[in-house]
């Protein structure tokens, strides 16, 4: 196993590094995606300086192929999870106001499918789970994306707060990469409110 | 780099402005050249170009988008072999691809590749013999790779979602990074394609039809995401998408020409592809296409379809999420149900539909019964908290 996670690992975390990075230090509240969204980390994360969209966030520890939390801050009707990536031939789905939070992996399977041009994504698991206060759903899913072929994994927390979708996901390589930092990302979604 | 030699379909450039009908052609049969075996490739540009499709072919060997279904890739291949003939086909390596898009791509060194979305849309075994056949018509005819065009530009949300690196390999090609043949190769595959079909079991005519539904397909498309539908049937049928319309209109003529007769094989196809069938409509159905998905669905329905058929059209109106699409869901679902559609899904899609519509109690009952069928049911736990105690 060693060996493949090494090869993984040398050829993700030669990410070009970004401007605008910035640090997130452990123990403070900070406001997420441009939203009333508030999460409190319990370790020090970084913050990429490019959005995926206006209502978006995304933290890393190690680069964001490695491990990646993608804030989602209250995504309004009729509105795309993130930025359109070919509009005109390939449009994303859309939030609607009438989606139950059991339609809410589907919409992120759907956005990812048009937006990588993949097939390979299923969702694992859903079950409801308090989120921010409210009630909502926290569920997991595979996918392969990326140009490497990496067989990535996520989990995701999302809650409808009037008629606005709030999430918060983790994505890493199924192999080591996911379980080694999926306990700080589930401590960061514990600690979120809106 | 990957360089499919061949890429058609929803994305494909302009083609063929000026419609030349090819070389002529002998009229009357459709005699195949004897084929030569154990071809090497000639001088440094065409060894390099096989170097680098044997390097393409070593990655696709292992690449998790290969349907690696031994029953499916031997009913493909046995497609292509019954439609260009056994010698011709013991070349060639066919790898069907977990891809939902039209297309089917020849490289240099007798690879090729086949995507999902294309056995989705071809209706009998004539049909993809025909596309096969014009694939193979590169390989038999050597075509050189043509230069290349970047499809797609690099946005950051590719660069986002872990797309864009330094390894830039197969995915990029997936995303539509693509090298292309000129326009004569293009109509010299097609009218060898062609030829083939003639020579073989198949009937020639199966061809243009093809051509004929990728249009509508797209008009379907474009009017869902309410655009300007781009084709016109009856007048100036070649003004806004040359590329199909002049395929569709000189295959037309060729297969007037050899006006050959056979079975195209559809009874076949179905079963050839029945056990995947429920796949390939789940992935057309979240490409976010209602109109194109819609049209696809209605082309199947008309060919026989099952309640897998009826299934994929209910989870689309579902997802499209119109208040009346719920109401329509419902009917399709239960329409699906009583046509023996045994996936749970159906409950669950019926029971989630009916609680939108107003109808709780026979919802909340639906959904009772899709956790009845599967107990296990990995959003078990998120339904039955939608159907309480
Ligand atoms: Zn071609």
């Amino acid at each position: 196993m060693k060996p493949i996670t090494l090869i993984i690992a040398a050829a993700l975390a030669a990410a070009p590094a970004y401007a605008g990075n910035s640090l997130i230090p452990a123990g403070r509240t900070v406001q997420v995606a441009k939203s009333a969204m508030a999460v409190t980390p319990g370790s020090e994360w970084n913050k990429l300086g490019r959005r995926p969209g206006t209502n978006g966030e995304i933290w890393t520890l190690d680069g964001d192929k490695l491990n990646r939390v993608t804030f989602y801050g209250g995504i309004a009707q009729d509105t795309t999870l993130f930025r359109e990536v070919d509009r005109k031939n390939s449009p994303l789905p859309r939030f609607s106001q009438t989606m139950l939070l059991t339609d809410v992996p589907k919409l992120l399977e759907n956005s990812y499918r048009v937006a990588l041009g993949s097939a390979l994504f299923t969702i694992d698991q859903m079950e409801p789970a308090r989120f921010g206060g409210v009630d909502g759903i926290r569920f997991t899913y595979s996918f392969v994306a990326g140009n490497q072929e990496v067989q990535s994994k996520g989990e995701a927390r999302a809650a409808i707060v009037k008629g606005r979708l709030y999430m918060i996901s983790y994505e890493a390589p199924a192999l080591h990469f996911f379980e080694k930092n999926v306990a700080q990302f589930r401590q960061i979604a514990d600690s979120a409110t809106f | 780099m990957i360089a499919p030699l061949c890429r058609r379909g929803a994305a494909a450039v302009a083609l063929l402005a000026g419609l030349a009908c090819g070389p002529a052609m002998a009229a009357d049969r459709a005699a195949l050249p004897p084929y030569s075996f154990a071809y090497e490739p000639q001088g440094v540009d065409e060894r390099g170009m096989w170097m680098m499709a044997d390097e393409d072919e070593r990655i696709l060997r292992t690449s998790s988008f290969v349907i690696r279904d031994e029953e499916l890739n031997a009913y493909v291949r046995g497609v292509l072999c019954r439609t260009v003939g056994e010698d011709r086909c013991r070349n060639v390596r066919v790898y069907v691809m977990r891809i939902p898009q039209f297309n089917a791509t020849m490289y240099a060194n007798g690879m090729m590749t086949v995507w999902s979305g294309l056995l989705l849309r071809v209706q009998n075994e004539a049909e993809l013999g025909a596309v096969l056949g014009h694939e193979f018509g590169h390989f038999e005819k050597r075509h050189s790779l043509n230069g290349f065009k970047n499809k797609r530009s690099v946005s950051d949300v590719l660069a986002w979602l872990g797309m864009v690196g330094p390894n830039a390999g197969l995915s990029a090609s997936l995303a539509g990074y693509v090298y292309s043949f000129s326009r004569a190769q293009e109509t010299e595959a097609d009218l060898i394609g062609i030829q083939y079909l003639a020579s073989s079991a198949y009937p020639s005519a199966a061809a243009p039809k093809v051509w004929s539904r990728l249009m509508a397909e797209q008009d379907a498309t474009a009017a869902g995401r309410k655009r300007k539908v781009r084709h016109s049937y009856a007048a100036g049928f070649f003004a806004s998408h040359p590329t199909e319309a002049a395929r569709e209109a000189y295959l037309s003529r060729e297969a007037a020409k050899y006006a050959d007769a056979g079975d195209p094989g559809a009874e076949a196809y179905r079963k050839g592809i029945a056990k995947w069938l429920p796949q390939l409509l789940d992935d057309q159905i979240k490409l976010n296409d209602f109109g194109g998905s819609e049209y696809l669905l209605d082309q199947l329905a008309a060919s026989g379809g099952s309640a897998d058929v009826t299934f994929a059209r209910a989870e689309l109106y579902s997802q499209r999420g119109n208040p009346r699409d719920y109401v329509t869901a419902a009917e399709l679902y239960r329409e699906a149900i009583a046509k023996g559609c045994d996936r749970p899904e159906a409950r669950r899609g019926l029971g989630l539909a009916l609680l939108r519509t107003q109808q709780s109690d026979e919802g909340k009952q639906a959904l009772r019964s899709y956790l009845e069928f599967r107990p296990d049911a990995p959003d078990g736990p998120m339904i039955k908290s939608l159907v309480g105690n």
